[in-house]
């Protein structure tokens, strides 16, 4: 069976999407490139300090017992409920104008999870905004 | 696409995949800046902690992008004043390069004009380059909500795209 949508779909697929400027790139290397400075010193020190780390380790480690290490939580879900809308009548504002409240409700629901302790986090959030959208009259 | 598992070079595979990736940002946000935000956000985790994990790393990096928007949003909620109706630049700024094609640059336009839900599965399809399943794990929807969206939007599109060459 042909997909029926299959020309438009290809259309769509030849459409090219504006790429990020490149102060994006800048923001994103800063953030993600180790900086200079410190890795000069941390090549200049390294070897001085390699032994005497080693050492230092070894009796710490071998001196204390071992404590669990902290869990490291990742993202593996971020959702958001389909908004519950609700319309009231409209009312008439002190400028004279009309408004109509509008009232939405959802949820968001974020859950990160510790893959070696088989931990979760879930970060549940109820949302309930009332706002007005202005109304023409004629 | 290069595969991030393996990717050395942030650079390379961003500039490979960061467009596709801003437009997704892009519908889960009110303005360029937000969606640039974002992208920022977004991408730094999936690079530093998230592309070695097992799974599509699009899946991966799509979920990045949303829980950043979901977080952008919900600050953006708390300063905004109850009443205000925050604006959006929507209709002011094109998702896409200049296309010669009519047709093309009639369907860049319409895919504005879909509603919301349409839409976000039409990108996730096309430039998340996710299944429907996938789509329905994004948005919390049966996968069947997914297919329906999608099949309603290439209606919508179809349609619009037709009366606009015809104008």
């Amino acid at each position: 069976m042909t997909d029926p949508d299959h020309d438009l779909e290809q259309a769509l697929r030849a459409l090219r999407p504006r790429p990020p400027g490149p102060a994006i790139a800048a923001r994103i290397d800063a953030e993600l490139a180790p900086p200079v400075a410190r890795r000069g010193v941390v090549i200049a020190w390294s070897a001085g300090f390699a032994a005497a780390a080693a050492a230092l380790a070894a009796f710490v480690f071998l001196a204390e017992p071992v404590e669990p290490a902290a869990p490291t939580y990742q993202l593996v879900r971020a959702d958001r409920s389909r908004p519950e809308v609700q319309l009231f009548r409209p009312v008439e504002l002190a400028d004279g104008s009309y408004a109509r409240p509008v009232r939405v409700r959802w949820e968001d629901t974020t859950r990160w999870e510790d893959a070696r302790t088989q931990t979760h986090l879930i970060d549940y959030r109820p949302n309930d905004r009332l706002t007005l959208l202005p109304l023409e009259t004629h | 696409m290069h595969d991030a598992h393996s990717a050395q070079d942030w650079r390379a595979w961003f500039a490979e995949n960061g467009a596709r990736l801003r437009l997704i940002a892009r519908q889960w946000t009110r303005s360029e800046a937000d969606a640039d935000d974002v992208l920022q956000e977004a991408f730094v985790r999936f690079w530093k902690h998230q592309r070695h994990l097992p799974g599509n790393p699009n899946a991966l990096v799509v979920t990045s992008i949303r829980r950043s928007a979901l977080d952008l949003l919900r600050r953006a909620d708390r300063r905004a004043s109850r009443e205000k109706i925050v604006g959006d630049d929507m209709d002011t700024v094109t998702w896409f390069e200049p296309e010669a094609d009519p047709r093309l640059a009639a369907l860049a336009e319409s895919l504005k004009l879909l509603p919301a839900e349409q839409r976000e599965v039409v990108v996730l399809k096309v430039w998340g380059d996710l299944t429907f399943d996938e789509i329905g794990e994004q948005l919390s929807i049966s996968p069947n909500t997914a297919a329906s969206r999608w099949r309603y939007a290439m209606e919508a599109l179809r349609r619009n795209i037709t009366a606009r060459t015809h104008d």
